[in-house]
Order: structure tokens, then sequence, then C-alpha cells
């Protein structure tokens, strides 16, 4: 929203004083569970998207499977699990559902472009490529381009990795940000490691 | 107090119970004082504290879209989160309006401790280099105290607070009474060596209200990081926990909660505060606190909106604002001038099981000191806050097993940031808006304020020095930034009811009394002459321990 926005959704504020003594008369231990986040009253959401009978809320089937597959190629499974066991595709949804229709509609066109592009090259769709083709396609959209070396002359302008990136962004935010991530990046599941230690080197010895 | 709060006449109201309105309380009242103290929000509990809660435990994981709907201006803040949203006031509730192209950012808590919270916990002294500024350089108005007034009061203050930090004997950044410092990275070693070396200046710890060793009853701080979610062993400090509690504890504070206070009320015939009203936050019924003294520390702004909607007869533009200043000259600190880089020779790899220190290092002011020359472009200056470490490194290019290996081996960063000075000008203001009220149907406040050529100045010599500095310490990948972000981004909001010895200048007196009403006291950052650029929660503690010794002793002496 924006600021322009809040200022008219402030001459609101009226209208929804209006409407705030219906809640007032709840009584004051009603509207005190409503003042905490779910999280502050003990909310535990952390296996909410592991439900077997799962559906996506935002995204249609090819959509979700697209996603599937993009994920565990961005973060495949290694020694450790990949984007697909971490149920990337799930969380994304669940975020996408809430989120603005702007944001909606430019993550759709980021995962449209890919498998546009898919279907321009390879006249199928990227859900259905061999690994070698998807992988050709993804290098063609992961690295900035460079301009010409013989001209200077800037590059095209460069959609595929800009979309690229859109979609990289969000699945290393729900990979990294899930349990299986935090465990990926060596996290021992304690709060507190204190107290910091800090350099102790001597001058000119820092590494 | 068995009777019904709102039957007695109180010694004292304090209106707001964050980091000034919590000192107040406790002094007045631990001097035998009846003391009522106002909240605006509910009371808040150490079982909705969720430092200790995984992200992956959250519907969204801390990225929750639902927040905005009801907080778009607080969620530009950080600490605003999917945690702990609901501690921040709900945007739609709590409207303002701003001049087209002049937006204003104002985060605002409504619940007991208010904003300290969730603050920053910076803590620095300001020295006669800021509260004698315009003497030395012709800009503004001196403040009517100087460092040797509140020097005491910063003892008081620190002493109970508990500021770990290390001594340095810096001109413009007078040392306090620290706790033990927290340490240092190898890269903030280093920078502080080299810019030391190079251009003179120093980098220290930062100096920040988290207790390094048991303190008052407090626990040392165990480095679990997101203090701004609450802390189960109170080791940062907010005013619940520590000034509010030893307020109740005293037997002389009663605590009201929910109490939106709209305005103060005057005793006819006679040109003394009465008490104030509010609005009960849940049920919507007016009520009155009957007191000798109002004492508002209800944070900058809203101190003065109170003021703006008392207006009487004898005070038509505001109470206790004969002078006209009120609403005037209101400040924030300037931010968007920095650097960052990396220490490619650094070679330690990020760990997550790493305490997390909750705090930086930090840059005192060195331009246009006593012993630098004037700058040719601005007057006054900037400090800098920043740090140095490993970091996981999740802008890694590429996809695949390439891109897993390279986040884990992560990147050593090194960033700067400034805060400068916002210079107190007239036509920064706030005033009421006529057609705007917010949930409760008190007129909510109107802000026109800019960042001027000075600000816009101090930025960008901000982002040069800073790239200097880092250069200086061997970094590369260095990238600047000399952005001027919108004033209200700092959360340093001061002015708008400055004291001042010239009753046609300024709205209270050196002890934050209204030189109009005397009994009528502004205590928060409202009081602000300057706004140096050092961060001011503790000088705005110090300054209402002082008024309130002051205000104790006039009780004393039956003055009131």
């Amino acid at each position: 929203m924006k600021r322009r926005d809040l200022i008219r959704a402030g001459v609101l504020g009226g209208a929804v004083a209006a409407l705030r003594p219906s809640v007032a008369t709840a009584g004051q231990n009603a509207a005190l569970s409503s003042e905490l986040t779910p999280a502050q009253s003990g909310v535990d959401a952390s296996k909410d998207l592991d439900a077997p009978g799962w559906k996506p809320l935002f995204l249609d089937a090819h959509q979700n499977e697209t996603l599937i597959v993009l994920s565990d190629l961005i973060i495949p499974a290694t020694d450790t699990p990949g984007a697909k066991e971490a149920l990337v595709n799930r969380y994304i949804d669940l975020v996408l559902a809430a989120e603005t229709r702007e944001t909606q509609s430019a993550f759709l066109n980021s995962l449209g472009y890919v498998d546009g592009e898919s279907i321009r090259r390879y006249k199928n769709a990227f859900l259905y490529l061999a690994r070698e083709d998807q992988d050709d396609l993804l290098h063609s959209m992961a690295y900035p381009h460079n301009p010409s070396r013989w001209t200077g002359e800037a590059a095209a302008p460069d959609p595929g990795h800009t979309h690229f990136d859109a979609l990289k962004r969000r699945i290393m935010t729900a990979y990294y940000s899930s349990q299986i991530g935090q465990k990926e990046l060596g996290w021992d599941g304690a709060f507190a490691h204190g107290p910091y230690l800090g350099c102790e080197h001597p001058e000119g010895d820092h590494k | 107090m068995g009777q019904d709060p709102l039957l007695q006449t109180y010694d004292a109201v304090v209106v707001g119970s964050g980091a000034t309105g919590g000192w107040a309380a406790k002094q007045l009242s631990e001097a035998g004082l009846k003391v009522a103290l106002l909240e605006a929000g509910r009371a808040v509990t150490p079982r909705e504290f969720t430092e200790h809660l995984p992200a992956y435990k959250l519907k969204y994981r801390d990225h929750s879209p639902e927040v905005l709907r009801t907080r778009p201006i607080q969620k530009q803040c950080y600490a605003c989160m999917e945690y702990n949203y609901e501690w921040f006031v709900n945007d739609l509730e709590n409207p303002y309006s701003t001049p087209t192209g002049k937006p204003f950012t104002w985060q605002r808590l409504r619940v007991l401790g208010g904003r300290s919270l969730v603050w920053g916990r910076q803590s620095y002294r300001m020295s006669d280099n800021d509260f004698k500024a315009a003497s030395r350089d012709g800009y503004g108005d001196d403040w009517p105290i100087s460092y040797a007034d509140l020097a005491p009061y910063y003892d008081i203050v620190e002493k109970y607070v508990g500021i770990s930090g290390a001594a340095e004997n810096n001109e413009m950044l007078p040392d306090g009474r620290f706790l033990q410092p927290m340490k240092m990275s190898c890269g903030e070693v280093l920078l502080r060596e080299r810019v030391k070396a190079k251009f003179g200046h120093t980098v220290t710890i930062g100096r920040v209200a988290i207790v390094t060793e048991n303190h008052n009853g407090r626990l040392t701080c165990h480095y679990c990081g997101p203090c701004e979610r609450g802390c189960m062993t109170f080791s940062y400090f907010s005013s619940p926990f520590t000034t509010v509690k030893d307020a109740v504890a005293s037997g002389n504070c009663t605590v009201i909660t929910n109490a939106v206070v709209s305005h103060v009320n005057m005793d006819d015939g006679s040109n003394k505060a009465r008490g104030v009203t509010y609005v009960d936050r849940l049920t919507r019924q007016v009520k009155e606190v009957r007191a000798k003294s109002v004492i508002l520390c209800a944070q900058a702004m809203e101190s003065t909106r109170i003021l703006l909607n008392s207006s009487t007869r004898e005070y038509p533009n505001g109470l206790a604002n004969s002078s006209g200043a009120l609403g005037h000259y209101l400040m924030d600190h300037v931010t968007g001038g920095g650097a960052t880089g990396r220490l490619r020779d650094f070679k330690t790899l990020p760990n997550a099981n790493e305490p997390h220190r909750p705090n930086g290092v930090y840059v005192p002011r060195f331009r246009n000191t006593p012993s630098s020359p004037r700058h040719s472009r601005f007057i006054r200056g900037y400090g800098y806050q920043g740090g140095s470490s490993a970091q996981f490194d999740f802008n890694a290019e590429g996809y695949g097993t390439t891109l897993k290996h390279a986040v884990k081996d992560g990147a050593y960063g090194i960033s700067l940031g400034a805060f400068g000075e916002s210079l107190a000008r007239w036509d920064n203001y706030v005033s009421i808006d006529p057609n705007l009220k917010d949930a409760w149907g008190i007129p909510s406040l109107h802000i026109n304020m800019t960042h001027g050529d000075n600000e816009a100045a101090l930025m960008e010599d901000a982002g040069s020095s800073a790239a200097e500095f880092l250069e200086a310490a061997g970094a590369k990948d260095i990238h600047v930034q000399f952005n001027v972000e919108s004033p209200g981004m700092a959360i340093h909001e001061l002015g708008t009811a400055r004291m001042g010895n010239d009753s046609k200048k300024s709205v209270l007196n050196s002890f934050n009394q209204a030189h109009d009403v005397k009994n009528l006291f502004v205590m928060d950052g409202a009081s602000f002459v300057s706004s140096a650029c050092q961060n001011p929660t503790l000088s705005m503690m110090a300054i209402t321990v002082r008024a309130c010794t002051n205000l104790i002793d006039r009780f004393r002496k039956n003055e009131v």
C-alpha cells in the first residue's frame, strides 16, 4: 500500500472506530487473547504443511508440479535433503495465497516465463523436459548477461535472469527458513551459545 | 490503595509507560508521592516473549503478508515481526496525515513499556558539543542545560539500567559507568585498528542497555539475539520489568492500562492542570484522573498531540503554547548514508551455532569537532553504527549443488551506516488534522517534516567516509549509499515542546516544566532543543530523572 493510500485508510479510521464497540463488549479477556500474535500465544505451525491430504491454496496442479521440480533443481538433495523434501512448494503456495494480487501475478509471470521459454526452445513445458534440457534452460537464466566483447554494446534486456532471480529468492527463503533448511545451515537447535568471545588474535593476525 | 483509582487525587499522573514514563513513575513513587501511571495499551507478561521460537514454527516463518494489512507503516521497521506485531499499533486505528510528497514513518507501540520493549538499546551520552552547539556554529539555540547539569543523572540512569560499553575518552562522546563491554569480531578489531591508524578516529563497541553481568536482579545476556521479541532473562532494559515494577513495588503507584489519554484538564479559574481525560481503549468509556501535577511521557509527538488537543480559552492554540513553539522543531536523525563490503581474506566460515551478539560497533562523530576543521559543506555531524562478521551467503549466484555450498561458504561482511543530526527547524512541525480522528475519536496529527540540505550533505559525506573506512580495513566489493531516508525511519523523534530559558521561544523550562502552567510537565523527547546524532533514549531518561528530582524537591517545599 502506498503512503497516499494509507492516509486515505487513515480517514477510514473513523469507520473502524464505529465498528469497534462490538469488539469491546465481547469483554476484556476475549479482547486480550486476540491481542497476542499466534506466536505469542504459543501456536506451533511447524507441522501445518505436512498433512497427507495437502492441496494447494493458490497454485494450480501444473504450477505446483513445476514449482516442485524447479525448486528441487535450485536446491537439490545432496548429502542433505533438498527443496522438495522441505516442502518448499507448499510454503510458497501458503504465502502466495495471502499476498496481494500484484505479488501473486508477478510470481505466476515468472513461473510462466520459464514454461514459455521451455516451449519456445523445446516445444514442451519445463516439467516434462529431460534433465539436461532443464539444466541448459536454467543456465541461460541463472547468470547476468555481459555486454558485447567487441562493441561494448549492452546486452539485450534480460527478463530471464530477472524472473529466475525472483523465483530463486522465494525458493531460498522457503528452504532456509524450514526446519530442514536450518539443519542444513548446521543449527543444533539450541538458542543460546553465549558468551560471545570475539576476536582473540594479536594485531595484524585477524582472520 | 484500595479505593477506586479514579476517585482520588494523585500527586502526579504520568502519561506513558515507556523509557521515560517508567522512570518518572519510579522516581516519584519511590519518593513517596502518589502516582497514577497511564498506559494506552494493555499489560505485557513474559509469557508472550518469543525470542527462542524458531521461525519455522510460525505460519509464515516471519514473512507474513498478513501483518502488512493492519500495520503497513509499522512493518517498515525490522522490529515489527510476525512474532510480535500485536505490540505495535494498528495503523488503521491510529491514523495520521502527511502533506503530499512529505512522507513520515511513525513507529509506535501501545502496550505497557511502549517502545522500550523493542528499542535498539544503543545508549550514548551527549556532550557540551551538543548542548552548546549553537554557540559554537551559530545555528539554532543552545540548550538551557549543560553537560555538567545532566552528568549526575546519566550516572544514576546508567547505574540502574546497566550499560555495557568501553571507555574511550572521546571528546564528542563522554564515557559513562559501564558494565563489561561486549567483544568485537575480528573484522571489527581490524576496522578499529586501521581507522585509528589512518584517520585517527575511534571505532568502539556499541554502548548498549544489555547487562553483561547479573545486575539488579536481571541475568547476564545469553546472546540468543532477537531482543525485540522479548527477553526471558530481562537482560536488555525495558521499563515494565524494571522501573515500572519498582514503582508498583513502592506501594505508591497505580498502573491504569488501556487508558488512551485525549487531553489535559485545567482547573476552572486557576492556571493549573487538574488531571487528564482518557478513553478506555476497550469499553470506549470516557474517564478522568485527577492529580496535583500532570507529567506527559507519551512519546514526543504524542505528548504534543495531547497538549494541542487540550486548548482552552486562555490557550486557544494548544495548552501551554503562549510561545507558539508547541509542535515546532520536530527532529528525527537522518539515516541512509553508509557502505558495505567484504573482507575476502577472512576465511572464517559462518556458524549457525555462534552466539548472536545483539550489538555492533559505533564510530563517534568525527566531523566539526573541537579538534577538527569546520567542514565546508555542512554543520554538525553523524555517527556510524556497523559491524563485521561471517555470514551465510544468501546472495550467492547460480543454482544447484554449487549454490548450496556457496551459501555455507558464506562471506565475511563489513558495514557502516550513519545516524546524522537533524537540525531543529521551525518549518518541521506537527499540528492537529481537523479532518482526522483515531479509533477513539481523538483528533490525529498532521506531520510535516522534511530533511534539508544539511542532512543530505551529511549523508553524502557519510557514504564517502564509510567507503574510505572500509577500504582502510581492506574490504573489497564495496557498495556505497547516499540516501536520505524518510523522516521517522530513525525512530528518534525529538522536539515539538522544546525547553529553553526564554518563555517566548520555548514551551518548557530547563526542568521540563511548562512555562505557562506550573504543574504541567513534558518529560520525554519532546523537550529536546537539538537532536545531536547520538541515539537519544539514554539522554531522555537522564532528563526525566533530573526533572523528577526537581519536582520532588518542589513537592517537599510545598510549591506544587
